[in-house]
């Protein structure tokens, strides 16, 4: 498993590299000229000279770049062109907010994704089905922000249960954290839920078919072995994969939902800088996120060899 | 023959057991009545869809409803009424005094665990102790179906073994908790030639060892030759034949079950489906209403329209045939047979 890791991990490199190379040319094709929108009022020609030459943007495009990716190895992601502040910095007080929301949400999605999917194929063509199969369908057809919004009206505004923004760092008020994180975490997790039950639904219905849950039957096992050990250990194999999938479908829902919920976040973090054209910003979270993806699907491809023993000899 | 004795009480007694599929058409499995003693091996031997495997799922209670459908029938298990019984009371049984291994050793076991694990949770289900006392039964198995290097085996997953050797783990994982029936669907069908020859000795080894009964399903009658103590021939879903061993094979009555010898090829070798009588088994929604063997009957006579009664020849040899015995209805048979 450790030698599989390892490997995994020397084939993302270049990934990164390639997908650093397209970010940062991406981002020099792009209109608007960053010196402008820095300057603000102040278009002395004095001045812009002075910011060209600050961020090096007079230098051959291929030094730059060599330029930007030497720092970044080193965790120097530059500087943000509006708040000066390190980019990385800057990522690192918004992403843990960020990874709070999605972990949580992706929490709902599995606690109530899973479960539903199992018990409705179990249960398939019995009006428990048709329940947790129209709950899901309006899981996927209800837009986030509708749901964002009518839960703060009736759980904030009329119920007063929780508050509806007001984001407090887990390390500072754990609970009030998890307070505040809690309906926007429902609501960016409820669309997941729904596609992980309808993907766990289809798996379970193949493999409580399967001759071995019959064997498992012929053994005489209650019916929650056999659904559980037997079934369900085999239908998440599929699963582990799907959720994989889903990972970016996560992402940008977590940027929609901080906007709904006023969140400061990864999301605020790249809405901010791609309106501002702060290049530095825009590039180490596309790279970061890039690099997050790429660990989740190292992740998933371990869980995915932990389940299915037939990967493992390969 | 003298005097009969009262007969034994039977391990098993199935008595008209139908099968249908959704609630229209006619039964895939129709009326169909088996007994067996215990220790003996009764041979279910019928071509390929002919309902051999429902019939063995249904005494498992393991049918897949819907969209199969039981539609009657009876079957006495060691004086339990097994279609009567709780699911709970089942679960008791299959897997402890009942078992059974099936036609397909490749996709029977679970791919997700060990061999070990799949045969210790069966022993403890049914005997508890503790997990280290189940693996060590598992690993005693191994070897008595002689599976080489079973210490190995037992942390293994199924896709490292061969068709063969899953099947031999089945055979560990049926005979784990000392059954008194085992039932066998096709144990063989889906093994190497050079291979069923072996699994059919191991069964039969260890149902010499362990007493147990057997029910075997084949589609070979040199299995039947070979294994039996008592023979139902099946065809579309009925009976039509069912008796010793040593009546079916030296007195042949059912056009069918006289077909199914003269297209055996010889005794002992496995090879040959039993597929040469001319005609084809009649499909699940064309059931003739009278006898079903009648479209490929070379007998066929008006009377056939009428479905024929499994009628008793005499020590327990029954056949389904309005012409039946043979003997009498064409004289020159006797001499031909
Ligand atoms: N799950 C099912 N749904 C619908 N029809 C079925 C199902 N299982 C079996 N059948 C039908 O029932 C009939 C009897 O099937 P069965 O599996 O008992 O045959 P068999 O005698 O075991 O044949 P084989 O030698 O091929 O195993 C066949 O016509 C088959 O198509
Ligand atoms: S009952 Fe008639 S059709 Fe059927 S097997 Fe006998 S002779 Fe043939
Ligand atoms: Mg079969």
């Amino acid at each position: 498993m450790l030698s599989f890791l390892g490997r995994r991990v020397l084939i993302a490199i270049p990934t990164v590299l390639l997908i650093s190379v397209f970010v940062f040319a991406l981002q020099k094709f792009l209109p608007g000229d960053p010196v402008l929108a820095l300057a603000g009022e102040d278009r002395n020609p004095e001045m812009l000279a002075f910011l060209r030459e600050k961020y090096r943007l007079n230098d051959p495009l291929y030094l730059q770049y060599f330029h930007w990716i030497g720092n970044a190895l080193r965790g120097d992601l530059g500087i943000s062109l509006r708040t000066q502040q390190p980019v990385l910095e800057l990522i690192g007080q918004k992403l843990p907010v960020t990874v709070q929301l999605a972990v949580m949400a992706l929490i709902f999605a599995v606690v109530i994704g899973i479960p539903a999917g199992v018990i409705s194929a179990y249960k398939k063509g019995t009006w428990i089905d048709w329940l947790a199969n129209i709950i899901s369908l309006s899981g996927l057809s209800v837009p986030n922000f509708w749901l964002g919004i009518m839960l703060i009206l009736l759980v904030s505004v009329k119920l007063g249960w929780l508050p509806a923004s007001g984001y407090q760092p887990l390390t500072e008020d754990p609970l009030q954290s998890l307070r505040t994180m809690l309906m926007p975490a429902f609501v960016l997790g409820s669309g997941l839920a729904a596609t992980l039950m309808r993907h766990t639904r289809s798996a379970m219905l193949g493999v409580l078919q399967s001759d071995y849950v019959r064997t498992a039957r012929a053994k005489g096992l209650n019916e929650r072995t056999v659904v559980l050990k037997h079934a369900l250990r085999n239908a998440l194999v599929p699963i582990v994969t799907v959720v994989t999938l889903l990972f970016g479908e996560l992402l940008a829902g977590a940027v929609l939902t901080e906007q709904i919920f006023t969140i400061p976040g990864f999301g605020k973090l790249v809405v901010d800088a791609v309106f501002n054209r702060d290049y530095a910003v825009v590039q180490g979270i596309v790279l970061c996120t890039a690099i997050a993806f790429i660990a989740m699907n190292i992740l998933a491809d371990a869980l995915y060899r932990i389940l299915n023993p037939r990967m493992r000899d390969q | 023959m003298g005097e009969r004795l009262p007969e034994p009480h039977p391990l098993l007694q199935v008595t008209d057991l139908s099968i249908r599929i959704g609630s229209v058409g006619e039964n895939l499995v129709d009326g169909v009545s088996l007994r067996m003693n215990a220790g003996e091996t009764l041979c279910i031997v019928g071509e390929s869809g002919c309902g051999k495997s429902l019939t063995a799922l249904a005494l498992m209670g393991l049918l897949p409803t819907p969209p199969l459908r039981l539609m009657s029938g009876r079957a006495e298990f060691g004086g339990q009424d097994l279609f009567s019984l709780s699911s709970q009371d089942l679960n008791h049984i299959r897997g402890g005094e009942m078992a059974m291994i099936f036609q397909e050793p490749m996709t029977s076991l679970n791919p997700a665990l060990t061999i070990g694990e799949q045969i210790a949770e069966s022993v403890r289900r049914h005997r508890g102790g503790t997990r280290t006392e189940a693996l060590d039964r598992a690993l005693e198995m191994l070897r008595r179906v002689r599976i080489p290097a079973p210490e190995k085996r037992l942390g293994e997953y199924p896709h490292q073994m061969s068709g063969g050797m899953r099947q031999r783990a089945m055979i560990a994982m049926a005979l784990a908790n000392d059954p008194r029936l085992l039932i066998a669907d096709e144990p063989t069908t889906a093994l190497d030639v050079t291979v069923q020859q072996q699994v059919l000795d191991l069964i039969r080894a260890l149902q010499a060892e362990t007493g147990a009964g057997l029910v075997l399903i084949t589609h070979d009658l040199g299995v039947v030759a070979e294994m039996a103590d008592q023979v139902a021939v099946m065809y579309a879903g009925r009976i039509v034949e069912s008796g010793p061993v040593a009546a079916i094979f030296d007195d042949p009555q059912h056009p069918y079950t006289i077909g199914l010898m003269s297209s055996m090829p010889a005794l002992g070798a496995r090879s040959g489906r039993l597929v040469t009588i001319p005609g084809i088994v009649p499909p699940a929604n064309a059931m003739p209403k009278g006898c079903r063997f009648a479209a490929r009957c070379p007998f066929a006579m008006p009377d056939c329209a009428k479905a024929p009664p499994l009628a008793d020849l005499g020590g327990g040899h029954r056949v389904a045939c309005w012409n039946a015995p043979l003997e009498q209805a064409f004289p020159a048979m006797a001499v031909a047979g």
